[in-house]
């Protein structure tokens, strides 16, 4: 299981932010060809990332590039560019409204693939839902390519298209972000919260942070390093959850080893998904192998 | 050509500085002999007052003539007036030939070239930055620079190195009889550190103030045993050159990761307890460094016992919240550094001697645990140089970069390892400021790089487990790497500048730039 | 006379301009900025193995530097290129 707490914007265009991004060690990386590069600059930003993908170091961060919209006459050549290369762990496509256009995109994924002599299906797809027909079709979208990893509710694109606009206290995006959370794990794919945009609110960020935690969410887009740390605060498991966990895994390995099918933790029954569940949050914590996923 | 310890080519006589001791250790001169004195004065009953008129009467009372000594103290920062009036007004005068002995220079000093160039100062002991660095790099000045460290620079003083003729002390409160103060008055720069050594030891002491007080001036810095001539000016400095506003914590990311890697591996050593004693400066990354370290010590319930150096008002918060006890403050860098020396006891003004010579009976920097110093430079075997930038011109003087990193038992390089295309790790520096022998680590955006002599802090580091380790080979591969190979820095064989280690053996030289 | 440019001033990026010159008149090559003290030599090779992949002999090229590692400036130095020949729409 990945972690995906913090991927990072990092613009196209700034050589200073695609070289050092990964230093300030997000789960991953977003090489933004959409929003954050302008019209006139999409080909030097092309060039220039394709280049930093060639050098390939990004830690130990998953690498992902935000293409432009499959409604633009970019995005096919930003994938023909960069897909090749082998170095992409996936690609977040903005604007996705439907399953057409997920399957559009896998289509042309395995296209460059297959030529690329690559295994076909390795370059992931996390899908943006920026307007209201996006966030009310995510279980197709999640489900409609083995390629979707996750689902992201977009913020200033969805609040305008639901005519309303974005507040401190997310009033607007609440039940989205209910709704896109039960979408994803009924498809089975990681729901990953939008930016928080006021990037010296580190207080705000925190709340916000907390809040799509309790959701359930995975994780959350951010647009500068500083966030990183509080968000990954956040998302750190407490000594008592993580106390509890490992007492969970313990007595699941010990059930496994007596063949025993139930486990027993403090006198109390727990079922196999309750394992699992405490696997991850050492995982969270950084006490077990990232991928370890033996439950 | 003779060596020194670090391999550093060092000629036994330089032309205008004169015979040379090679630098063979961090203790190895030991001093020999007394202290030296200044001129024996008298002043009776039947003079009350120091006053004179203005600056050309003071200097024509100093009796200083051509091919003297002069001092000069940097509290005004950049926004001093002094240096610049008095070097104009020897110039009216039909002074030449002087030999210039600041504590520091500033940009607000650029306007001494044309004097230079005419022949009024002849030669400089201090560091010499920005265009006047540049000018004396390209073979503008006849006779050498000589770089001191703060400690170094008073221990040239009091061991007879340096005579001073007279010393022009910039006081922003005096009273009639020579009474000096630099927390109080419109010029107010707080601590009066670097001046002390100077008034003790100069053959005339001329106090230059904007603000004279009846008599007697409190509270005093600099008693009026050492004063010889007040002189008042309209304005001795700009009061927003002189200080900064709130020194804020830097919002840049790279050096805010820089500054955790830091703070981690502060925590994470043997200093980090009750009493620890720090000096972090005022730089980004050491204001930040510092942000961490009150977190840490707030969680584990630490308290330290003292900090050191040039304070800032994020430093008078840790006093006033106790995190630590006492500030040392040779100078006080903005306003709330200036009010709190001038209104809380356990903030105490100390003099450079005693904040860091090192040929006394014990310096401030000896009681020091941490410091965080900045670099141009540093190469495998830690060795720093802070003085010439990449194209290799002295830009930087060295501050109390040697005499901190001597005294501290924990010293701590950071730098990001890239400015630019320019990595702060080589084979080997353009020229040494401070020996890798009294650096312990270096800490970059890559993470935490330790002097393999300090297997301890390794260890230490590893225990911890948030510390992330890399080794000096691994950076410099790495800098290798991203930024190419470098071009060598060319220069002709005439030694423009001559850099000292605290106990005034040479370090290193520095040539003239070649003519691009 | 056609003239492009690509990249910025910004850190660690640099700005190249570049303009066609008559067949045979070579590579004109000026460099200004950040990094050109200590490494003039990488810079000017780093130029000119792009020019060369990219078969361009006569060329007007400036690089104004401010600290951009080769991989930066190789890829300036393209996009100005692709710029200036056109046939390469965003």
């Amino acid at each position: 299981m990945r972690l995906r707490r913090t991927m990072l914007y990092l613009p196209g265009n700034n050589p200073n932010m695609l070289l050092r991004g990964h230093l300030f060690a997000p789960d991953g990386l977003i090489l933004d060809l959409e929003d954050a590069v302008a019209v006139r600059e999409k080909d030097a930003a092309r060039i220039l990332i394709r280049d930093v993908l060639k050098r390939g170091e990004f830690g130990s961060c998953e690498v992902t590039v935000r293409i432009n919209g499959l409604d633009t006459e970019y995005w096919r050549k930003d994938i023909e560019t960069l897909v090749p290369l082998g170095r992409l762990d996936g690609v977040r496509a903005p604007k996705v409204d439907d399953a057409a256009t997920v399957k559009q995109l896998d289509e042309a994924l395995s296209e460059i693939e297959e030529k690329a002599g690559l295994e076909v299906g390795k370059t992931k797809i996390f899908c943006l839902l920026e307007t209201a027909r996006g966030i009310f079709n995510t279980y197709d979208i999640a489900t409609a390519s083995p390629r979707v990893t996750a689902v992201i509710p977009g913020g200033e694109d969805l609040t305008a298209d639901l005519r309303t606009n974005r507040s401190p206290e997310g009033t607007e995006l609440e039940g989205i972000r209910k709704s896109v959370i039960v979408a994803a794990r009924a498809a089975g794919v990681d729901a990953l919260d939008t930016v928080f945009p006021r990037i010296t609110d580190d207080e705000g960020l925190k709340r916000e942070t907390e809040f799509i935690k309790q959701l359930g969410f995975d994780g959350k887009s951010v647009i500068h390093p500083n966030q990183i740390p509080i968000i990954h605060e956040v998302f750190t498991p407490t000594e008592k959850e993580i106390e509890r966990a490992r007492k969970i895994v313990a007595a699941a390995k010990e059930a496994a080893e007596r063949g025993l099918g139930a486990v027993q933790v403090d006198g109390r029954m727990v079922d196999a998904p309750v394992v699992k569940r405490a696997l991850f949050t050492l995982t969270r914590a950084g006490l077990l192998e990232e991928g370890t996923d033996n439950a | 050509m003779p060596k020194n310890i670090l391999g550093r080519e060092i000629p036994e006589f330089i032309e205008g500085y004169g015979k040379t001791l090679p630098f063979m250790g961090e203790h190895a001169r030991k001093p020999e002999g007394n202290r030296a004195g200044p001129k024996l004065r008298a002043a009776f009953s039947d003079r009350t007052s120091k006053v004179v008129p203005d600056l050309k009467a003071a200097i024509a009372a100093s009796g200083l003539k051509s091919g003297m000594t002069v001092s000069f103290h940097h509290h005004l920062r950049n926004g001093d007036f002094v240096v610049n009036a008095v070097i104009d007004a020897c110039a009216e005068m039909g002074i030449r030939d002087l030999t210039l002995f600041p504590t520091a220079l500033f940009g607000v000093h650029k306007k001494l070239i044309e004097h230079i160039k005419s022949g009024v100062i002849r030669r400089i002991m201090g560091s010499v930055n920005g265009p006047i660095g540049q000018m004396v790099s390209e073979g503008g000045m006849d006779v050498p620079v000589v770089l001191r460290s703060h400690g170094g620079r008073p221990r040239a003083v009091v061991s007879g190195d340096v005579k001073i003729d007279v010393a022009f002390v910039a006081a922003p409160t005096a009273d009639a009889y020579g009474n000096l103060c630099g927390s109080q008055g419109k010029s107010a720069c707080g601590s009066l550190g670097y001046a002390f050594t100077d008034a003790m030891y100069a053959d005339c002491v001329v106090a230059v103030t904007d603000n004279l007080v009846p008599f007697p001036a409190a509270p005093v810095s600099i008693p009026q045993i050492y004063a010889d001539i007040v002189a008042v000016m309209e304005s001795i400095g700009d009061p927003a050159g002189i200080v900064s506003g709130t020194t804020r914590i830097t919002r840049d990311p790279l050096r805010l990761l820089i500054s955790k890697y830091a703070s981690r591996l502060i925590e994470a050593s043997p200093y980090f307890k009750e009493g620890i004693s720090f000096q972090t400066g005022a730089g980004g990354i050491s204001l930040a460094v510092t942000a961490f370290m009150k977190e840490a010590m707030k969680k584990r319930g630490v308290r330290g016992s003292f900090g050191l150096g040039g304070i800032t008002g994020y430093f008078v918060d840790l006093l006033k919240e106790g995190y630590v006890e006492k500030l040392m403050d040779v100078q006080s860098f903005d306003l709330e550094a200036v009010k709190s020396i001038a209104e809380n006891p356990n903030h105490i003004e100390i003099s450079a001697d005693w904040y860091a010579n090192p040929w006394n009976a014990g310096t401030a920097v000896n009681m020091l645990d941490v410091v965080i110093l900045g670099a141009t430079e540093m190469d495998r075997d830690f060795n720093v140089n802070v003085n010439t930038e990449a194209d290799g011109a002295l830009l930087h003087g060295i501050g109390g970069h040697q005499d901190t990193a001597a005294g501290a038992k924990l010293t701590i390089i950071s730098q990001p390892l890239l400015r630019g295309r320019i990595p702060c790790v080589v084979d080997q520096v353009y020229s040494v400021t401070t020996p890798g022998e009294v650096v312990d680590a270096l800490v970059t955006e890559y993470g935490v790089t330790i002097n393999p002599r300090r297997k301890d802090l390794i260890d230490a580091c590893q225990a911890a487990g948030n510390v992330p380790l890399v080794s000096m080979d691994e950076l410099v591969a790495r800098a290798h790497e991203m930024c190419g190979p470098t071009d060598p820095v060319e220069t002709e064989n005439r030694i423009i500048g001559v850099i000292e280690w605290r106990d005034g053996t040479v370090i290193d030289v520095v040539k003239q730039l070649k003519k691009k | 006379m056609k003239t492009a440019q690509a990249g910025t001033v910004e850190s660690m990026d640099c700005l190249v301009t570049v303009s066609e010159t008559d067949p045979g008149t070579g590579i004109a090559l000026t460099l200004a900025g950040a990094s050109v003290a200590r490494f003039s030599k990488a810079m000017d090779k780093a130029v000119r193995e792009t020019l060369g992949q990219l078969e361009i002999k006569d060329l007007t090229i400036t690089v104004q530097d401010n600290g951009a590692l080769d991989l930066v400036l190789k890829a300036r130095v393209e996009a100005a290129v692709t710029r200036l020949k056109g046939g390469d729409e965003a």
